[in-house]
């Protein structure tokens, strides 16, 4: 056994890992930071060099070739599917222990960097979160770290990518917490800030200490916290529509019997178009976001609020047909158009009222649809309060922040990450029933020591049996060819246990319940469980090939879920 | 509970070869076949500390229509009773989980490789990768089926090798099939390679079971394989060493099955054997 690959072996973190993860998590955020400043370069380079051609007619199929390569870049070499990814990472920490493979490090950097440059309307945080999250798995692969180990490296890689990306270092943490793991445990909150706080130092030493949105003074009166409620149900509302818009759109998409590369670059070429009329829409959006933060947008009501419009659109197409990159790029900048067309609409209707500045509104909606799309509050205040660098709107941010997440629950339960893994019941949140349940397989829950019978068999051979089982449930098998035909219980033979003349007379086949619900060795324990309760019995056979294999009871299951929950939340 | 083997079905002559023989090697040791006929080229196995994304070549996808009729036909064929596995969980859109709790898995020596299908070829990577990280030995089956009469283990004395004779036990103990130990003497002599038995206790059930062990002193490996039965289903173990040590010297488990043409089954190192 190589000692430097099982590090939790050595002496020093054997009894206690804290330190371990300490270590790694340092490793793991210079490397997701260093992936985070990769794309960061990447995508500035691209950009650059294909600015000079975005007057020109045919710019608009940039995005479409962009498209194009990213996804048969996706398909044909590294061989993984669209998305922005993180749904992937989620699934993974809450279904197999934080596994990601080693190829997602570097896929989606690529193809969101293909994607994005080009001109697709898509943002660079959740491929970088895939990466940092995959770099975390395979650290711990490699360390031979276990579940929990790798989990913690894996909300490590996450920190420390959204720290770098951001020079958001509480963001990232928080986005972790909230959206990645789901949970706030003390032995994940240490390894995960000190990645976070290494992946954003790695960013300050090579890109310097910028802040992503430049930082002023807004004076925030009464009247203004109590248009930040308004504000909120806008937020809400768009959040709604941008979510349900990425959804109809991919799954329209995916009916369409047309290569992959071909439908991304069809999507591309539509927001090409759109970036013809409205180029602000195209690309990340960040220097426009800019520009709303500072109140240099200077176009009417009815141009912000068709920008706001284009831009969902555009981001649907992007993503939705088959293009690579994430959304919390367009969420800021959809965010901050609707805070900036809110303050206009407030100044048309109430011209008297001295509002506070364009800029704040656009924070306030930034923070807005960051809470509700993502359903984190967290996230969208710290993430804005570290991005402009202040935190006099903290306020208002609360607010809207709060209200528009509540108010989004109330319409979509779930998140936009989380909605599809919800949908197929895959998402198992720590100390949730369906995560401690998953990790019980049948195997270890099935008790053996029935004794079959057969239908032929009397009741008087039946007696010696009975009197050495220790259970009241006999499973009926064919003696020919073992089939499960059936089941004899207790109560079924009791009224004839002290008719001693019906011995002879009465067979098993006459006593047996033959319509016997069953569960098989492989169905989910939380179906086994739930069809308990439904047929309202404490045990049910397990039956394989028509043939009899064990029995599942409620009781060996609880105590098994119960030991299991203990493993589950042990604090190391 | 009767163990599992577990299967992808390729819809060529190729695949119905393969398939033939995970049925045999059912029917002999008395496990059940799991059948996955796969929807898409890709899938992903999670392990205990790996995923595992494997990439099916195209010809698996063959005649989908067709797929679960042919299946179906050659394990009617078998008197088998077989499972056809439908993916419950998907990591994302078209990449389902495939679970691993199976007891064995059948995989032609390459799974992603056209080219080296009919020859012996090497082992493909994802191959090498599923033998790495799986707790359950694989079956490498021959080009075309064969049914196998003996067991042959080979053992070299590591501890990879010590599986690889507890699981050819076991297999000879369920198939009743005679079982032989082949030895390339490398370190020590005959008596080395006893006594690594006798130390693991594995002598006594060697002694019941087992047929031969023969041991070779001279000649190279190679030269020496031409003594296995050509109907003898290889029992090893594998990659025991590290990377760098594979890359320069080569594996002892590549040059047995780039030689010999017989069915392999392999225990990877993380195969954990049932003593006894």
């Amino acid at each position: 056994m190589k000692l430097w690959r099982y590090p939790a072996n050595w002496h020093l973190f054997r009894y206690d890992d804290r330190l371990l993860l300490i270590c790694m998590a340092v490793v793991v955020g210079i490397c997701a930071g260093l992936a985070a400043i990769a794309l960061n370069r990447a995508l500035v380079s691209v950009l650059g060099l294909l600015h000079h051609y975005r007057h020109l007619w045919w710019a608009f199929i940039m995005p479409a070739a962009g498209a194009a390569l990213s996804s048969l870049f996706l398909e044909k070499i590294v061989n993984e599917g669209a998305g922005h990814g993180v749904p992937e990472v989620i699934y993974s920490v809450s279904r197999y222990g934080g596994l990601i493979r080693l190829r997602s490090s570097f896929s989606r950097l690529i193809s969101s960097c293909l994607t994005i440059g080009s001109g697709g309307s898509a943002g660079p945080e959740a491929p970088v979160v895939m990466s940092g999250s995959a770099i975390g798995s395979n650290i711990a692969r490699l360390f031979n770290l276990n579940d929990r180990q790798r989990v913690t490296l894996v909300g490590c890689g996450t920190a420390g990518a959204i720290g770098a990306i951001f020079n958001a270092p509480i963001a990232g943490m928080v986005f972790t917490m909230e959206v990645i793991l789901g949970e706030w445990s003390a032995v994940n909150i240490i390894p995960i800030a000190i990645a976070a706080v290494t992946g954003t130092k790695v960013s300050r030493l090579l890109q310097g200490n910028n802040i992503a949105f430049s930082h002023r003074e807004f004076q925030i009166a009464l009247g203004d916290i109590a248009a930040c409620v308004g504000l909120a149900i806008c937020c809400a509302a768009v959040s709604i529509i941008l979510t349900r818009s990425l959804r109809g759109m991919s799954r329209r998409v995916a009916v369409l019997r047309l290569p992959l590369w071909l439908k991304a670059a069809m999507g591309g070429a539509i927001v090409g178009l759109i970036g013809i009329g409205l180029p602000d829409v195209l690309g990340e959006g960040y220097h426009t976001i800019q520009h709303a933060i500072t109140g240099d947008f200077r176009a009417g009501l009815l141009v912000a609020t068709t920008v706001l419009a284009m831009k969902i659109v555009a981001t649907a197409f992007t993503l939705g047909w088959g293009g690579s990159g994430g959304i919390f790029a367009p969420s800021l900048f959809i965010g901050s158009f609707v805070g900036l067309a809110y303050q206009r609409a407030l100044t048309h209707l109430w011209p008297t009222v001295g509002w506070v500045e364009e800029g704040c509104f656009a924070l306030l909606g930034m923070a807005g649809i960051i809470s509700g799309i993502l359903q984190a509050p967290l996230t969208g205040i710290f993430l804005i309060v570290e991005i402009t660098g202040g935190y006099d709107v903290i306020v208002p941010l609360t607010i809207v922040a709060a209200v528009s997440s509540t108010a989004c629950q109330y319409v979509e339960p779930a998140s936009f990450y989380l909605k599809d893994l919800v949908d197929k019941g895959q998402l198992l949140r720590p100390g949730t029933d369906a995560r401690v349940l998953a990790d019980i397989r049948m195997g270890e829950l099935l008790e053996t020591d029935c004794i079959p019978v057969s239908p032929g068999m009397r009741l008087g051979e039946f007696i010696p049996i009975l009197e050495r089982s220790h259970r009241n449930l006999f499973p009926v098998e064919d003696g020919k060819n073992g089939r499960f035909l059936g089941i004899v219980h207790l109560d079924d033979v009791r009224p004839y246990l002290f008719k001693t003349p019906l011995y002879d007379a009465v067979v098993l086949g006459q006593l047996m319940q033959t319509q016997v619900e069953t569960v098989g060795p492989d169905d989910d324990l939380i179906d086994v469980l739930d069809k308990m309760d439904a047929l309202k019995k404490f045990s049910l056979p397990v039956v394989a090939n028509q043939r009899f294999v064990g029995m599942i009871s409620k009781a060996t299951l609880l105590d098994r879920y119960r030991r299991e929950l203990m493993v589950q939340t042990r604090t190391t | 509970m009767t163990p599992k083997l577990f299967h992808i079905f390729r819809n060529t002559p190729l695949g119905r070869e393969t398939l033939l023989q995970s049925l045999y090697f059912c029917r002999s040791i008395g496990c059940l076949p799991e059948i996955y006929i796969p929807e898409s080229t890709r899938f992903l196995m999670y392990f205990e500390n790996d995923v595992t994304q494997v990439d099916l070549d195209g010809s698996y996808l063959t005649a989908p229509s067709t797929s679960r009729g042919h299946a179906e036909a050659l394990v009617l064929e078998s008197g088998l009773k077989a499972t056809y596995l439908t993916p419950k969980n998907y990591t994302a859109h078209g990449l389902p989980d495939i679970p691993t709790h199976y007891d064995y898995m059948c995989c032609p020596r390459s799974i992603s490789d056209l080219s080296s299908k009919i020859g012996l070829g090497h082992i493909g990577p994802r191959v090498r990768r599923i033998v790495q990280a799986a707790r359950f030995p694989v079956l490498i089956t021959s080009p075309v089926f064969k049914a196998w009469n003996s067991i042959t283990i080979f053992f070299g004395g590591s501890q990879n090798a010590l599986n690889a004779l507890r699981l050819g036990l076991r297999i000879a103990r369920q198939s009743g099939k005679p079982l032989n130990m082949f030895t390339q003497i490398e370190k020590g002599d005959a008596e080395t390679y006893r006594k690594a038995v006798a130390d693991a206790d594995l002598l006594s059930d060697w002694e019941r079971y087992g047929a031969e062990w023969q041991f070779f002193e001279k000649g190279s490996l190679e030269e020496n394989l031409y003594a296995v039965a050509h109907d003898a289903l290889l029992v090893l173990g594998a990659y025991g060493h590290g990377l760098i040590k594979d890359i320069m010297f080569g594996s002892k488990m590549e040059r047995i099955q780039s030689t010999l043409p017989n069915n392999l089954l392999i225990a990877g190192p993380k195969y954990t054997a049932v003593k006894g």
